[in-house]
């Protein structure tokens, strides 16, 4: 290199070296924070962001400056520091013309701008005059501190080393010290103002102290601090008023209330009117001003007179508290000041206020108190609202009780007229009078209702309307005199009779020329049955015996119905008004009625005594073909009345904890190891077909608690005690043979043994290994298919259902709709076992045992599971008489070696979800029932007429759900079939237990 | 305890809330307490000296609960603004914000390590929030409920949340199963007696039920007291001895845990009473209300 380089010519200056460039960096560095900064402009030297000084050409600018020529970083311009407008909201800034101005453009505008405050020599001088009357005050005002502190100890610094400074760099008084604004006259002005009023209000006050510590400070204190540029205006005249009121420290007893500030001003402004008129006689002598009728807009200031232009302009921006004289603070100083009655009463008048705790002096409690916070309260629901609508009856005859009486008349000679009148009138009384109206508008043309409108009976139709209302209204009343105490009414022979339950008799002077007497008996009758009350029992449930409510006639029937059944009594040969019904109808209608009234008195009594979900059942049935169908709110109205016992009850579902959710508390996940919850599925389908294997897995957990809801009652578990002890040693052997697909798939030996033990079972052998071959086959795909997704963390979809699995869901699907099946629920769950073992032996009833077994034995590859389930299910039921710690010992380590081909069982699974989510609403709602239905017996026999009993009832309730199911959304498909899993459970065992029976038998 | 040993005389009055106060809880040990209320603050006390130590503001709404870690170095509370704030409680800043309930959050409660928040929301679910790490994502969400979930619990194991739906679930971590125990009634707040064998449920049928947590049975009602629209709490007293709870018109109850009847009742505040913690050690109980105050009750 050397002798290279004196070969060479060099032009221009070399590239610098690296270590030149960092070191002068550092030097850039160094200069930048210090000494360069204070060169003047053209000494500096231009420098990039590496300290070079680079030149890059003449014609681009000289040489490169900052960053590329900006002020900016390589990041960019840097931005202002981030402020969280939460905390400290960011300030905001207000512009001025004078933040986009240069210097000499500013003072060139300062000079335009500052005339008008500059030469203000008022705002200044008042300033002044104000500061200086402030000095003398302060001189001349009795020490703040009490006792023999001398003053001279204490002096206030006449002028702040502040002030000082300032005033050598040429600021005087009433001077702002930034820069001037347009509204710095104003202010000014304004400043001087209120110096002056300080002073002159101090003035006032001087003789006797009692002054404004409350509101001195905010005239003072908050003015400076809500605007950020007063500040730095003229300091106003500051005078400092010894604390003599008993509030607390800066405490401002009109903070939150400024209205009272008013309010106490133009109370004092009116009983105080001398003092207040002394007030400002005063100022006025101290402004030399006489001009009286500047009300609170006085001192303006000493070189001015007043006029109405100024009254104008500051009566608007004008505090009153500057001018309240609040002499109240001290009354006793008040009284010696002035010895006016007026103000003695006043002061009077305070003390008796005063008395009362937690009031200002000088304030009253407000009657009406304004400040309260208005709370609206959603709205009362009255006790005996009914949440459908009703004609506003009741109330409306409780008004016209008063009424008098229309004449009594004899009732019309056509006695079908006269119980339609008598029918319309009650209904009337029932409904309002609204229902008249109606009623009219309707049969207008037609001439049996001519009563309504004034026709032919409209007397005694008067008469009727009147005496239900009486009949009414005096219910009502009783019941609102129940809540009342009785001696507050005067006892009359009437309020006995009603206190007593007697309803007045009809006077029987009806004229008998008239009436028939047919009707008069029935009336008499009527008028009897009507003498006693409501029984006790129904007013107790008035809810539940209202079960035709939306057809009043017909509840009125109904009514009448309970009456004469409970009550006894006479007997009318027919309803009062249900005598135009046709016979059949009637019958019908009758029959309803002994229905109704019979799970009335189920439901009244179900409170009582034992729960019974009967009277629930009968009531959803009933609504089903009375008339108008039964108001729901009532059915579940009586629901709850029934079903109260019942709680609380206790459901157990199936949930599953995220693993990190485990992790966090310290806990071992109990799903651990288990593929994660499949993703929510998109369609019903989806979700039928992808059930999570951690659902199924946890099934033995499951089976062992839903063991306690569904007691060990089978009659049978005894017997199969030892057939379930040697199946769970099957169970162990399957267990501990770890389940090597492969192995089983390529090596037969171990096929003869494993017959061996279970070659008994089989039944139909040939058929047993056709099907058996095939799902070896499927198997053996599936398997591979699986273990290949498994290491590629592939979800393997689950194979398509076997051709018996296939019968079973479709079987199951189908029975609960088709009417042609055996209706009932038995069988439905039943149908998947009895066919079964006819089918194939269920090679693929219970993917369980397969996949168990699976790979083993081609054709016993679902025999020896079978055991397992059973064993599942025996030792279950039969904890007490079979360890069930063998059970769970054993359980886990099977649900890890069987996971692998779990994905077959999903297929499984999947039927009997969706036969979950038909029965779980059956399940929830029968709870009781079911586990005793379920419990009582194992006996295929008796199941089946056990349920076929209840098919029709469950086969509704099942439908009901199963259409709700599908509307529901499909993100609590997991959580909803969960719980009817349990349910599900113990069904599957006995339709296991009852397979096993079968299988004995053979 | 005798009945005379039950925490009736007022100690000291923790003013400083404006509005209602909607929660006070004791910490762990019962030196401080917290309180939160309408005025979004929250505050810290020491009850027995009466003195207000620090107030904690971020929140946008209003505050409803309230939770402190046993060690006393972290905060959590939720509210209106549809958060759960996750405090430093010496400096009083925010360490974390856990977005993503729908809807208010009406409860929130460490777990024993203080690593997971669970709040219980108006969107009808259960929520836990993983403090340790960064995520601002709740690691699970149960929303099996069919309702607004009032109150929540933990256990070691179990996560608990009582619902206006009426049911009381479990979620039994160890297991994984959810027992739902329905109570035919909306509740409004849970509380685990000390023992955590029971669970104390406050109804709005103005009845507090007593359920056994193993069977689910209902062990006893408890009933005087008016509770029908507000948000109120109930608790048990250290000792499990009685059961404890405010009532709309003010009044402290205190019923006997076994027989239901009513020990001591007297009018502690001038509105609903909306929160009441029992101290974990002595005869100390903290009540507030909506009027605004913290009352301390000793003996």
């Amino acid at each position: 290199m050397d002798s290279d380089e004196e070969d060479y010519v060099f032009f221009g200056t070399p590239i610098e070296r690296e270590e030149e460039i960092t070191s002068r960096r550092k030097q850039a560095a160094a200069e930048a924070s210090g000494n360069l900064r204070s060169l003047p402009p053209w000494k500096q030297e231009v420098r990039d962001e590496e300290g070079r000084r680079r030149f890059h050409g003449a014609f681009t600018g000289g040489f490169s400056a900052g960053y590329f020529n900006t002020v900016g970083t390589k990041e960019g311009w840097a931005p202002q520091s981030f402020t969280s407008s939460r905390k400290n909201r960011a300030e905001v800034k207000q512009q001025s013309i004078f933040n986009f101005l240069d210097e000499d453009e500013k003072a060139e505008l300062e000079g335009t701008l500052g005339t008008s405050s500059q030469f203000d020599t008022f705002g200044f001088t008042a300033a002044e005059f104000a500061r200086k009357q402030a000095d003398k005050e302060q001189k001349q005002r009795p020490s703040a501190i009490p006792g023999p502190v001398p003053d001279e100890l204490v002096l206030p610094a006449s002028e702040s080393i502040g002030v000082k400074l300032l005033l050598k760099m040429g600021w005087r008084h009433g001077r702002a010290i930034k820069d001037s604004r347009a509204s710095s006259l104003y202010d000014a002005r304004r400043e001087a103002r209120k110096a002056f009023l300080a002073f002159a209000s101090e003035d006032v006050k001087a003789p006797y102290p009692a002054n404004e510590p409350d509101e001195e400070p905010e005239s003072f204190m908050t003015q400076p601090v809500d605007n950020d540029t007063q500040s730095s205006k003229s300091l106003p005249a500051f005078v400092c008023n010894p604390k003599q009121d008993l509030h607390g420290l800066g405490y401002d007893p009109f903070k939150h209330a400024p209205e009272f500030r008013e309010k106490k001003r133009l109370h004092l402004s009116n009983d105080k009117q001398h003092g207040y008129r002394k007030a400002i006689s005063i100022k006025d002598s101290l402004f030399g001003s006489k001009s009286g009728k500047a009300a609170p807009g006085f001192g303006i200031g000493a070189l001015e007179e007043y006029d109405a232009e100024d009254e104008d302009i500051y009566g608007a921006g004008y505090d009153f508290e500057e001018t309240c004289v609040e002499e109240d603070e001290e009354p006793s100083r008040l009284s010696i000041e002035s010895k006016q009655s007026s103000r003695l009463s006043i002061e009077s008048k305070q003390k008796v206020v005063a008395k009362d705790q937690g009031v200002l002096p000088g304030f009253k409690v407000a009657s009406v108190s304004d400040y309260q916070l208005e709370r609206f309260d959603p709205p009362i629901i009255p006790k005996d609202f009914v949440p459908h609508h009703k004609f506003p009856g009741p109330l409306e005859t409780l008004k016209k009780l008063d009424v008098p009486s229309p004449p009594e008349v004899p009732p019309p000679d056509d006695s079908n007229l006269k119980l339609l009148i008598e029918g319309v009138a009650k209904l009337v009384t029932r409904c309002g009078k609204l229902f008249e109206d109606l009623s009219r508008k309707k049969n207008q043309s037609n001439p049996l209702f001519s009563f309504l409108s004034g026709g032919d009976g409209h007397d005694y139709y008067e008469r009727r309307l009147w005496e239900e209302h009486q009949k009414l209204g005096d219910q009502a009343k009783l019941s609102l005199d129940g809540k009342h105490s009785p001696s507050a009414r005067k006892m009359t022979a009437e309020g006995r009779g009603k206190l007593l339950g007697e309803k007045p008799l009809e006077r029987s002077s009806k004229k008998t020329t008239s009436s028939s007497i047919a009707s008069r008996e029935f009336q008499l009758q009527f008028n009897l049955s009507d003498t006693f009350k409501k029984p006790d029992s129904f007013s107790k449930l008035p809810e539940v015996a209202k079960p035709f409510k939306d057809d009043p006639a017909k509840q009125e029937r109904f009514e009448q119905f309970l009456k004469e059944k409970y009550e006894g009594g006479l007997r009318s040969s027919g309803y009062s008004s249900a005598s135009n019904m046709a016979e059949a109808a009637r019958a019908r209608e009758k029959l309803d009625f002994e229905a109704a009234a019979e799970v009335l008195e189920k439901g009244k009594w179900g409170k009582e005594s034992m729960v019974s979900t009967q009277p629930l059942d009968f009531l959803a049935a009933r609504m089903q073909f009375t008339s108008g169908g039964l108001e729901q709110v009532k059915d579940t109205h009586a629901e709850d009345l029934v079903t109260k016992e019942k709680y609380p009850r206790r459901e157990e579902f199936q949930w599953r904890p995220l693993p990190v959710l485990c992790k966090r508390f310290d806990l071992i996940d109990p799903f651990m190891g288990k593929p994660p919850p499949a993703p929510r599925a998109r369609s019903k389908i989806d979700s039928l077909l992808f059930i999570p294997d951690s659902v199924k897995d946890a099934k033995p957990e499951e089976d062992a608690i839903t063991s306690r809801d569904v007691p060990a009652a089978q009659t049978g578990a005894q017997k199969t005690i030892e057939a379930a002890e040697e199946e769970i040693e099957i169970v162990a052997e399957n267990v501990e043979r770890p389940v090597d697909l492969y192995k089983a798939i390529f090596s037969d030996d171990s096929d003869e043994d494993v017959e061996d033990t279970n070659t008994k079972k089989v039944e139909d052998p040939e058929k047993k290994i056709e099907v058996a071959t095939t799902t070896l086959n499927r198997l053996i795909a599936g398997d591979f298919l699986e273990s290949l997704g498994k290491e590629l963390g592939f979800e393997v979809p689950p194979d398509t259902p076997y051709s018996t699995n296939k019968a079973n869901s479709s079987a199951q699907i189908e029975t609960p709709n088709s009417d042609a099946g055996i209706t009932k629920v038995g069988t439905v769950e039943g149908h998947g076992t009895f066919c079964a073992p006819n089918v194939g032996t269920g090679t693929s009833l219970n993917p369980e045992q397969e996949t168990t077994q699976g790979g083993e034995s081609p054709k016993n590859e679902s025999i020896p599971g079978k055991p397992v389930r059973y064993s599942s299910k025996h030792t279950d039921g039969l904890s007490e008489n079979i360890s069930g710690k063998v059970n769970a010992d054993k359980f886990p380590p099977e649900d890890k070696k069987v996971r692998s081909p779990s994905s077959r069982r999903r297929n499984w699974s999947s039927s009997s979800s969706s036969e979950d989510e038909r029965s779980r609403k059956h399940s929830r709602r029968h709870r009781y029932r079911s586990s005793d239905s379920y419990s009582d017996s194992s006996s295929d026999d008796r199941e089946r007429y056990h349920s076929r009993s209840k098919g029709k009832r469950k086969r509704s309730s099942r439908e009901k759900s199963s259409s709700s199911r599908k509307h529901s959304k499909h993100h609590k498909h997991r959580s909803r079939d969960s719980p009817s899993r349990s349910h599900h459970g113990s069904e599957r065992e006995h339709s296991e237990s009852k397979e096993e029976k079968r299988k004995r038998r053979n | 305890m005798s009945t005379s040993e039950l925490p009736r005389k007022e100690a000291n009055v923790l003013k400083g809330h404006e509005g209602a106060v909607l929660a006070a809880r004791f910490n762990s040990d019962g030196n401080y307490c917290l309180s939160c209320g309408k005025d979004r603050t929250i505050r810290l006390w020491n009850p027995h000296r009466g003195i207000h130590i620090k107030t904690y503001k971020s929140h946008g709404r209003e505050v409803r609960d309230v939770h402190v870690t046993p060690d006393n170095s972290k905060l959590c509370s939720c509210g209106g603004d549809r958060q759960i704030f996750y405090w430093d409680v010496s400096t009083g800043r925010v360490i974390r914000k856990f977005r993503g309930h729908d809807g208010e959050v009406n409860a929130v409660k460490f777990n024993e390590y203080a690593s997971v928040v669970v709040s219980a929301g108006y969107d009808r679910s259960l929520r836990a929030w993983d403090c340790r790490s960064h995520s601002t994502e709740p690691i699970q969400i149960i929303d099996s409920f069919l309702d607004t979930v009032m109150s929540v619990c933990l256990t070691k194991t179990e996560i608990i949340g009582g619902s206006v739906d009426g049911t009381v679930r479990t979620f039994d971590i160890r297991i994984g199963r959810e027992i739902s125990d329905d109570l035919g009634q909306p509740v409004n707040c849970i509380s685990l007696s000390n023992d955590n064998n029971c669970i104390l449920a406050n109804c709005l049928d103005s009845t507090l039920r007593l359920l056994d947590r193993s069977t689910g049975e209902l062990l006893q009602e408890y009933k005087g007291h008016a509770c029908k629209s507000y948000k109120m709490d109930c608790c048990l007293t250290n000792s499990d001895a009685h059961v404890t709870g405010g009532s709309e018109d003010g009044s402290i109850f205190f019923w006997d845990l076994v027989d239901a009847s009513v020990v001591s009742k007297f009018r502690a505040h001038s509105s609903v009473v909306t929160s009441v913690s029992y101290h974990p050690k002595d005869n100390c109980m903290i009540t507030s209300s909506v009027d605004g105050t913290v009352r301390v009750w000793k003996t």
